[in-house]
């Protein structure tokens, strides 16, 4: 029985792996040992076995198409201008509609206080409800007409006829039921808070407009150079 | 067009230039994936699925023998394959009689060309062979396949197989011993030059 090192030796000498020196010294072992010769001859004649294995035509052609490695047309240079310009234009647009809707909180916001202060230390800084008090206003002032009816049917009457409307008639008010008309007063601050928002809408209509050309330049693009690759 | 070209082609995305690259080397991809998983569906599902990974890391491709980097893909796609034969067992490799045996000479392995007589004898040899490969480990397998089938030197092997020319020796070695005492087995079908020496050399 060999030892594993003298096989894989003789394994390597059959397919020419040794030096000189290490073939010249082994060959001098091979002559001297039978055995050793006889196992070259068992692994030359396996060696030989497998390469007369017939080799196998491939039974098909393994050529590859685009859809089987996901290749997508080439497209033009001018696809990635589009691309930018489409992704660009919608952060912008995405920031306008932010810009807008947050600014005039802020607005708000830092006017809350002095609403606050005006209603004697009620309510806060919601919209909502600062929307609310508003449009109670003017059902609060007719309410304040019929209470202030009562007790006399001239003078009051006269005194509270341009009430609704004229900042006159709402300082008069206010002298008399401050709690009623702070809310339109508030009302009054509030609206040119809103109406000024800092982008303008005709630039959101602009940024939109970038959008949807570039998609469609885009969508344009694919098309024909799917439709040319074919 | 050269292979080089053709490799620097297939690199910058031209599928064309790939596809010449398959057509001369489809046969010794498919006869590779064949030894070592012994099916031809199998096969045929390793040989494509390495031409898909080649085409889609061709870019990784440094240089050298590209039959040793297209080596290493599909015995990396028949390592996958036999995890998955290992996951959901197939059906064997010989086709069945109507009677639910075993057809020794199946029709698939037919070479037109031979006499019956030697067509019978060939497909047995090539059984046999078959049979003693896949009682190998897969490792010496694929080293077996890719060196004394396949005809690539030590250096190709290693590359193909990613071990060092240390391992590529030794486990050639060994699985030549292996298929040596396998084959021993299948005498009488091996041609007379072939014919085996001594019982207790080992």
């Amino acid at each position: 029985m060999k030892n594993f090192r003298e096989i894989e030796l003789l394994s390597s000498y059959l397919d020419g792996q040794l030096n000189a020196s290490e073939s010249k010294r082994l060959e001098a072992r091979i002559a001297a040992d039978p055995e050793l010769a006889s196992v070259l001859i068992d692994l030359r004649a396996t060696r030989g076995i497998l390469r007369k294995l017939p080799a196998r035509k491939a039974p098909r052609n393994f050529t590859l198409t685009r859809q089987m490695v996901g290749l997508k047309p080439p497209l033009p240079r001018a696809y990635p201008v589009f691309r930018f310009s489409t992704a660009f234009a919608t952060i912008l647009l995405v920031l306008t509609f932010a810009a807008n809707s947050i600014v005039p909180r802020i607005g708000m916001g830092a006017a809350a206080p002095a609403y606050g202060y005006g209603m004697g230390g009620g309510g806060g800084g919601d919209d909502t409800a600062m929307q609310e008090a508003a449009t109670e206003a003017p059902a609060a002032a007719a309410e304040m007409f019929v209470a202030t009816e009562a007790p006399s049917a001239d003078a009051p009457f006269a005194e509270m006829q341009p009430a609704p409307s004229t900042d006159e008639g709402t300082l008069r008010e206010g002298e008399q039921a401050p709690k009623d008309v702070a809310p339109e007063s508030a009302l009054q601050d509030q609206v040119p808070a809103q109406s000024e928002a800092p982008i303008p809408f005709t630039w959101q209509i602009i940024l939109l407009a970038v959008i949807l050309l570039s998609a469609l330049a885009m969508w344009i693009i694919q098309k024909s150079a799917s439709r040319k690759w074919q | 067009m050269d292979e080089t070209s053709l490799i620097q082609s297939a690199q910058k995305g031209d599928l064309d230039a790939f596809n010449t690259l398959i057509l001369h080397y489809q046969d010794t991809v498919f006869n590779t994936a064949l030894r070592i998983l012994g099916d031809d569906d199998m096969a045929e599902d390793a040989a494509q699925e390495a031409f898909i990974s080649a085409f889609r890391s061709i870019s990784s491709f440094r240089g050298g023998s590209f039959k040793a980097w297209i080596m290493r893909t599909v015995t990396n796609a028949c390592y996958d394959e036999l995890r998955r034969q290992k996951r959901r067992p197939t059906t064997p490799l010989e086709p069945e009689t109507s009677d639910g045996e075993e057809m020794d000479s199946p029709k698939w392995m037919a070479d037109p060309n031979m006499t019956p007589s030697e067509k019978s004898e060939a497909d047995e040899l090539e059984h046999a062979i078959q049979h003693c490969l896949e009682a190998l480990p897969t490792d010496f397998r694929t080293v077996v396949v890719l060196a004394d089938i396949q005809g690539m030197d030590y250096t190709e092997v290693a590359a193909a197989s990613k071990v060092p020319l240390g391992t590529i020796k030794s486990r050639l070695a060994r699985a030549r011993l292996r298929l040596r005492e396998c084959l021993r087995g299948f005498e009488e079908l091996l041609p007379a030059s072939f014919r085996l020496e001594g019982e207790n050399t080992l």
